[in-house]
């Protein structure tokens, strides 16, 4: 057979391509709800470390989390246009209310994300501990999703975590570093007014000596300018979406 | 591994001396990264703790093993012209398969891992022995040499990995081994440990030890 001819060769690459790509499609599918309740685990971990219930590198096992996860976490649904908080409804439940709003109200953006999944938690005397605040936006390459926790005073941040993007490693994928993270910890959302003024992230490092830095600044990540930016942004977005949901809860 | 111990009888056996020393020569004598110097890249940046740089091992062991299987099989029909890009194909689809897996069972080393699976398809180990070794031999042989040289890889992996966890961040798979009592006592994690200069430093002195040992010279 000759194996040089063009015919063989357009023969042989599209054999090999059609082979390889049914073997990933197969993969890729049989192993999507495994992957899926992986992630949403993880989602659930992170809603913990945001709040403090968990640290990075806990040795406890899944089950363990798990069980902390349905103990100490409410998820509420919030409409955030309202503050209202829709009792006893989920995540799917607000997805479709997005979907319905969406369609209802096509000149409003802001309705395709009115329904948002926040959640509670309570320490091991079923006080209110932690609110945590589901924050998503755009970073230079990608969307990325943490959560932002709040104290029960509702003013000062609790903890925050980056858990799912596509940044650059090492630069703007540096936001999920825990390190970085725990200087979020006693920031504070509010001025002295009481006016949101959000986190910012600062280009470079943030000087203790200005009251106003150390209140509600954090230090820059180097190399990662947009993704900080971004951050900075979202954070602010979806505080202001939650305000009056966090209003109605100072009350 | 009993076979192992039977001098081999025919020349196809399944571990006859051939296979043998098709498996045992990359675990010291032409080890790929303390010999042949491939793949040090990733070996830098999977290398600051244990349980990551033994996954990436066997990731780039079973990558290897499979695609040299797959690439000798087919060795004959490989048009010589494409013959690289169904190299790449091949060894792509195997590391997208592991991927998935990863992304299945182990989440959250596959989220610390992250484009280090992907960047398994451009390790020069891989390539490297598809070009050299599968291309020319048979199937068995062949996974033979992908193991080889897989563990060969992981090996070196595993003792930076270790290294670097037990004086970076006083750990070992995660459990504390350095005692709080030393801390108390004013020990600090050598910060060097963590970052990539540090495992350069260590793979050098590595090379350095076993070609000092094996009496390998560069010509």
């Amino acid at each position: 057979m000759n194996t040089s001819s063009n015919g063989y060769v357009m023969g042989f690459a599209i054999g090999v391509c059609v082979v390889i790509s049914a073997t990933l499609a197969v993969t890729a599918n049989s192993l999507k709800p495994i992957q899926d309740e992986a992630a949403e685990f993880d989602r659930q971990k992170n809603v913990m470390m945001a709040a403090g219930l968990v640290i990075d590198g806990d040795t406890r096992s899944i089950d363990e989390l798990k069980k902390l996860y349905v103990d100490r976490v409410k998820e509420v649904v919030v409409n955030t246009k309202t503050g209202e908080v829709l009792q006893g409804e989920s995540q799917k439940e607000a997805a479709q209310r997005n979907k319905d709003a969406a369609a209802a109200e096509k000149d409003d953006k802001s309705a395709a994300t009115r329904f948002r999944v926040a959640a509670t938690t309570t320490d091991a005397n079923g006080k209110l501990e932690a609110v945590v605040l589901p924050i998503s936006g755009k970073g230079l390459w990608s969307t990325i999703y943490g959560y932002l926790a709040l104290e029960s005073d509702l003013e000062h941040v609790r903890g925050v975590t980056f858990y799912k993007h596509g940044e650059t490693p090492g630069l703007g994928g540096e936001c999920e570093n825990p390190v970085w993270c725990a200087q979020w910890k006693g920031k504070s959302i509010l001025d002295d007014q009481k006016k949101l003024v959000g986190i910012v992230v600062k280009k470079g490092k943030v000087d203790p000596a200005i009251p106003t830095e150390k209140a509600h600044k954090v230090d820059g990540l180097s190399g990662a300018t947009i993704t900080c930016t971004g951050i900075t942004n979202f954070v602010k977005a979806d505080l202001t979406a939650f305000e009056s949901y966090l209003v109605g809860l100072r009350k | 591994m009993t076979a192992t111990a039977t001098p081999p009888v025919k020349k196809s056996s399944l571990f006859g001396k051939e296979e043998l020393k098709v498996i045992k020569d990359p675990l010291w004598d032409s080890n790929p990264i303390a010999f042949q110097i491939l793949g040090i890249c990733s070996s830098l940046a999977v290398t600051t703790r244990l349980d990551k740089a033994l996954v990436m091992g066997i990731g780039v062991t079973l990558v290897t093993a499979l695609s040299n299987v797959m690439i000798s099989c087919i060795r004959n029909f490989i048009p010589n012209k494409i013959r690289i890009i169904v190299q790449l194909v091949i060894v792509s689809g195997v590391v997208i398969v592991f991927d998935q897996f990863l992304r299945a069972y182990m989440f959250d080393l596959s989220k610390q891992l992250s484009v280090f699976v992907g960047l398994i398809i451009t390790n020069c180990i891989v390539m490297g022995r598809l070009e050299a070794y599968a291309m020319g031999n048979p199937p068995w042989r062949s996974f033979l040499d992908g193991i080889g040289n897989g563990l060969g890889y992981m090996w070196i992996l595993a003792v930076v990995g270790t290294i670097r966890e037990i004086f970076g961040s006083g750990k070992l798979l995660g459990m504390q081994v350095i005692p709080d009592s030393m801390y108390a006592a004013g020990y600090v994690n050598n910060g060097l440990m963590v970052l990539a200069p540090g495992a350069f430093l260590l793979l050098g002195v590595i090379v350095w030890i076993q070609r000092s040992i094996s009496g390998y010279s560069e010509k």
